[in-house]
């Protein structure tokens, strides 16, 4: 061959450039065969603790002393049970919303549209109390199914087109967020409007369409009922021949397509069994927390429901452990707003912080770095 | 390129090119390589061979910069070298490919040769390539439409890329991994004619393989490996097929034909299955065949010639679009689900284990249960019992020999291949199935794991069921066949009786009758 | 006929951070890395404008170059995360959006700059051509980022295909083995791609605060991050045909203050989902045409390890 007798230079060097290369000692990286469960645990736990120091430092650059931090995160919250009620009545919707995600994602379905959902949850149950359907004693009851029916109903068209379409279930869920968003502002500063007051929200709710206190300060029923779901969860994904199947999905959809898994049936209904949970968290929100539909009730609840499936890894035994430490973190966040003047985003951006590191461990567990010489 | 080579080094014919001593490689804590020393003359074609998994490949990525190794030294044209990344290798003048080719799908053949070659600016680049291709294709012989995007070439061009992509960046150390796996005798011995020519003018090539009569006619010297360790190199007059082996297997396991005693009644029936995929091609073009109780029949034939399509339309995947299947005592069972025809007795080994067979991340249990599962076995639809599955699948670790298990709850993308493949084997046969459809069940396995899936094949069908082995592997064929058909173009050219003889088997495979 | 024309001659400043984005996108995704951030990095721009004109004094020139080495920075941390720690592209993206988030709306209320107008970038009269009829106002009297960005969306076209730079993004981006096997770093380019493609990105969210809007508000952005990544798909990842995707999202955007303006008949709340619909509608589009052939880079949301064992 004579083509190769252009650039002799280039292959005279050649020796030389292979020897000085690698003479470094540097780091290889190497694909770990896998982690024993305790250790990823610790790596998880670990990648925890980093997130909360670093968000500490944050805090403390945004002017809270650090010496307060320990007393508004801590003593506050558990000293004082006006506190701890404020920190049950977040967990509830937080619950919910955690296992609404971690449903999907055992089903490899991205459901980002988890506050879409919920708007239309409350938009059923507001349907409801508003034209005092049905009597008054099973009024609660078919609030709380209405809106499960009207979260699956918003899914519907996102499921399907994901199904059927391969049409990415990210940007779809995400976008009739905005949609849903947009029609729950023409409703309240439409139809909806309560008369009797300026602000774009329904009207206040009657008493039987509120969700009970349970006689803990403000504390409603929907503590119950977030267990009740988060055990109903734990009997359909993980007892279960549903859930067994799922986790084929979750594992390998193809071999479980070729096992005869009806892959899409069961992928549709983890995306409505989903969304019914968010449509039920919309309504507790709005039946328990602020006793009529408000035009921003939802906001944030998406991505914590996200954030809490994703450190709960899909588990919806530890959905609840994780919805309780958000929960901390919202009624702290109250505190800071309230004594500090720190903004409420100071929540988002810690939660921001924390997926960003839990999803860092990530990289530890899957990986070895290993120093070559 | 053999003046480039030339004008690096002296190279004298038979002067070592390479030569590695000592080379180690571990991943985790699998020893891939173990001290393993390696020389290359000048102008030699030299095969290496060995098993799937000898560690063969894994030596030559460690030449061609894709693998750094634990501890060895290499030296290349007698200078000592450190080669740490693809580049270090290039311009060293080794040049690899790859059994799974380095190209680009969406461009187009020159673009390919660019990326890898770039010559000054891009236009110059451009011009510059064409004619180097140009010259480097009549040089071998090759002809290929530089303008044609990669995905759309055969896999014999393809290959003809790759070769002038590497020629062109002045390789004189040619390594090609298992290069005729995807050709036809025809095409082989035409390849092998080029990197005859290539060698003479003072490159040399090494061939990695495991196809004895390929390194005895066209090497000029055969290197033997087996479990990571270099066993021995000889010249192919010093050695003959049984030798090497020996040498490649180790201890002899050798497998006997034992045909059926009792074929019965035909228990599946298909006639004229057609099938067009999503993208227009025709796989199936009215195959036709019957398979009897108590009976191997083996579909043999280059892949690609429709096997994966025939077996995805057999097990419920894929509706044909015309042709009907038979199960007997159930009638008309085409386009139905695979649940319900692994109810009906369809048992499957898929070809590809880890992404078709197993879900990696679940554990033993899961994964040897879930058939079970699905025919409404282990509690029911609001509880399914963990216990009774572990204990089944603990008993079918002990039945079917299934290697490396500490627990039923470890997962089973941890299982090595052949033990992957013997705990698929227990899930498909722990229904009794009446039908089994195999799908290049021993690929990848090691000889032992290879009698042993060939041993458990042969009892299903000495229970009566009907057994049909879709392999690509002649010797696989021969060995077990009651009947053989063989595959070609989508359709079942030919069929004979178990026994029949290799180069009858091979013509029809190839079509030349 | 006033109406056809005043809308005609309002896309464009509509049509420009559509364009940026899906181009700054693209490039990040043409190297490989799926990039659902966008949302966020056009928060970080748009908030950097707007901070470097109100506490910095800056030009709107200045602040737009302010607005692309901000978001270039945050995007350090995505690269670092999905590159070098090959965390879920996914989670990651996902990640930044809500950083973002929380980050600007945070921001903009400790340092005051929320809800506070200033004045923003002038138009260019270019001489002689805009006073030609029609075309005049409509193309030739703009600001001068609307050329800016047609000149990079040209010139991005041009350079993807012929220069060896674009050649081998393209390449790490369909098969980082091959790449690799070419000599390619992989992730150096993968590195460049998702910092240019923010920097790009952060100017379309410095456009909308610094040109358009003139002012800051929480999650300004209204979900256009999200349009533009279903835009880049619509687009089949092609420079030029994001740039009419882009006219054809601007347009939609322009008409709904004028047909509110009209008194149409349809409530202001239905006509705001008009985008976001659209945006649903042209997904289910791209997805009816391609049909199996997907268009986008081969290796799409996948990390690149070389001792990774297969």
């Amino acid at each position: 061959m004579t083509e190769a007798q252009d650039l002799p230079g280039r292959a005279a060097a050649a020796p030389a450039t292979g020897r000085r290369r690698g003479r470094w000692p540097h780091l290889a990286l190497e694909v770990r065969q896998h982690m024993p469960g305790p250790q990823q645990a610790l790596m998880l736990g670990a990648s925890l603790v980093a997130g909360i120091a670093i968000s500490t430092l944050v805090l403390v650059a945004a002017g809270v002393p650090a010496g307060n931090l320990l007393d508004e995160f801590v003593i506050s919250i558990f000293t004082r049970p006006r506190n701890l009620a404020n920190v049950l009545v977040y967990t509830a919707p937080l619950v919910i919303v955690g296992l609404a995600a971690a449903v999907a994602f055992r089903a490899r379905f991205w459901n980002i549209g988890i506050e879409g959902q919920m708007i239309f949850g409350a938009i059923g149950a507001t349907l409801i109390a508003n034209h005092d359907i049905g009597p008054e004693g099973a009024r609660l009851y078919l609030m709380a199914a209405t809106a499960a029916f009207a979260g699956m109903v918003w899914m519907l068209v996102p499921a399907l087109l994901k199904l059927r379409l391969e049409v990415n279930e990210i940007i779809s869920t995400l976008l009739l967020n905005y949609v849903a968003f947009n029609f729950l502002l023409f409703l309240l500063y439409g139809p909806w409007k309560d008369p009797q007051s300026a602000f774009p929200h329904s009207k206040m709710y009657d008493a039987a369409e509120r969700l009970t206190r349970i006689g803990f300060f403000n504390v409603d029923t929907s503590i119950y009922l977030a267990f009740a779901l988060a055990v109903g969860c734990f009997l359909l994904l993980v007892v279960s021949r549903f859930g067994f199947l799922l986790n084929f999905v979750h594992a390998n959809p193809k071999m479980a397509r070729a096992m005869g898994v009806r892959v899409a049936v069961l992928v549709l209904s983890a995306a409505l069994v989903s969304a019914a949970l968010a449509g039920v968290a919309g309504f507790v929100i709005s039946a328990g927390i602020d006793n009529r539909m408000t035009q921003s009730f939802f906001v944030g609840y998406g991505f914590s429901g996200i954030l809490i499936g994703f450190l709960a890894r899909n588990n919806p035994v530890l959905v609840v452990f994780f919805a309780a430490l958000i929960a901390v973190l919202m009624v702290a966040g109250q505190g800071l707003q309230v004594f500090y003047q720190i903004p409420s985003s100071m929540v988002l951006l810690i939660q921001a912080i924390i997926v960003i590191c839990a999803a860092a461990s990530e990289f530890l567990i899957r990986y070895r770095l290993r120093l070559v010489r | 390129m053999s003046q480039a080579a030339r004008s690096r080094a002296p190279a004298e014919a038979g002067a070592p090119a390479l030569r590695m001593k000592g080379i180690t490689k571990t991943f985790g804590d699998f020893v891939a390589l173990d001290e393993v020393d390696f020389d290359l003359r000048n102008g030699e074609i030299h095969a290496l061979l060995g098993e799937n998994g000898a560690g063969k490949s894994t030596l030559m990525n460690v030449v061609a910069g894709l693998y750094a190794p634990d501890h060895g030294d290499i030296e290349v044209q007698g200078t000592p070298v450190r080669i740490s990344g693809p580049q270090d290798a290039r311009l060293l003048g080794i040049g690899m490919v790859h059994q799974h080719y380095k190209l680009v799908g969406g461009f187009t053949a020159l673009e390919n040769i660019m990326l890898f070659n770039p010559r000054g600016s891009f236009r110059q680049s451009r011009t510059a390539v064409r004619t180097a291709a140009a010259d480097a294709a009549d040089k071998l012989g090759f002809r290929v439409d530089l303008d044609a995007r990669m995905d759309r070439l055969s896999v014999p061009e393809q290959q003809r890329v790759e070769i002038m992509k590497i020629l062109i960046a002045g390789a004189s150390i040619i390594i090609l991994d298992e290069p005729t796996a995807v050709l036809t005798d025809a095409e082989a011995q035409k390849f092998f004619a080029a990197m005859r020519g290539l060698a003479e003018i003072g490159n040399s090539v090494v061939l990695v393989t495991h196809r004895l009569s390929e390194a005895l006619s066209y090497a000029d010297r055969i290197t033997v490996m087996r479990g990571g360790r270099r066993i021995r190199t000889a010249h192919p007059e010093e050695v003959d097929a049984d030798t090497l082996t020996e040498l490649i297997v180790g201890t002899r396991i050798v497998e006997k034909p034992a045909p059926s005693e009792h074929v019965g009644a035909p228990v599946l029936t298909v006639s004229g299955l057609e099938l067009t995929d999503a993208g227009g091609v025709v796989r199936l073009r009215g195959v036709t065949l019957d398979l009897h109780a108590g009976e191997i029949y083996c579909l043999a034939g280059i892949g690609g010639n429709g096997q994966t399509e025939l077996v995805e339309a057999l097990t419920g995947l894929v509706p044909p679009d015309a042709g009907r299947i038979d199960l007997a005592g159930h009638g008309k069972v085409t386009g139905l689900p695979p649940d319900r025809l692994r109810r009906l007795g369809l048992a499957c080994i898929p070809s590809d284990r880890q992404g078709q067979a197993l879900a990696g991340d679940l554990t033993v249990a899961e994964n040897f249960a879930i058939g079970g599962v699905l025919a409404g076995r282990f509690g029911g639809a609001l509880a399914v019992r963990r216990k009774p599955m572990a204990e089944a699948a603990a008993a079918a670790v002990r039945d079917f020999e299934v290697m490396g298990v500490r627990s039923a709850r470890q997962k089973a993308g941890l299982l090595s291949g052949g033990n992957a493949q013997k705990l698929v084997i227990a899930r498909e046969f722990s229904g009794a199935p009446s039908v089994i459809v195999a799908h290049s069940p021993s690929r990848g396995l090691d000889v032992r794991a290879a009698a042993a899936v060939h041993g458990h094949l042969r009892a299903a069908r000495d229970r009566k069921a009907a057994v049909l082995l879709i392999s690509e592997d002649l010797d696989e064929v021969l060995l077990l066949a009651d009947r053989i058909g063989v595959m070609r173009s989508g359709r079942i050219v030919a069929e004979f009786p178990g026994g029949t003889d290799r180069r009858t088997i091979g013509r029809a495979m190839v079509g030349h009758d | 006929m006033d109406f056809l024309f005043n809308w005609l001659a309002n896309i464009p400043p509509f049509a420009v951070p559509y364009a940026l984005a899906a181009l700054g996108l693209m490039i990040c995704e043409k190297s490989g890395v799926l990039n659902l951030g966008a949302e966020g990095f056009l928060l970080v721009g748009a908030l950097a404008g707007v901070g470097a004109i109100l506490s910095a004094g800056a030009s709107p020139a200045a602040a737009l170059g302010i607005a692309m080495l901000a978001t270039a920075a945050l995007s350090l941390l995505f690269a670092v995360m999905v590159i070098a720690l090959r965390v879920n592209q996914v989670i990651s993206g996902l990640a930044i959006v809500f950083l973002a988030q929380g980050l600007t709306s945070l921001l903009g209320r400790t340092q005051g700059w929320t809800s506070r107008s200033f004045s923003g970038m002038p138009r260019i009269e270019i001489p002689w051509l805009s006073d030609l009829p029609w075309v005049g106002r409509i193309l030739f009297s703009q600001d001068p980022v609307f050329y800016l960005t047609l000149v990079l969306i040209v010139f991005a076209a041009w350079a993807l295909r012929n220069t060896h730079v674009g050649m081998r993004l393209r390449s790490v981006g369909e098969n980082p083995e091959a790449a690799d096997a070419a000599g390619i770093p992989v992730a150096l380019y993968r590195f460049g791609a998702v910092v240019l493609g923010a920097a790009l990105m952060g100017l379309a969210g410095g456009y909308l605060t610094v040109v358009i809007s003139n002012i800051w508000v929480d999650n300004i952005t209204g979900g256009r991050g999200w349009i533009v990544i279903a835009l880049v798909i619509f687009a089949r990842w092609q420079p030029l045909a994001a740039l009419a995707g882009a006219v054809l999202f601007g347009g939609i955007e322009a008409v709904i203050p004028r047909l509110a303006a009209t008194g149409f008949w349809v409530p202001q709340h239905f006509l705001l989902m008009l985008p976001y619909l659209l945006t649903l509608g042209v997904m289910v589009w791209s997805s009816l045409a391609r049909r199996g052939r997907g268009g986008g880079p081969a290796a799409l949301g996948d990390p690149f390890l070389r001792e990774e064992r297969r």
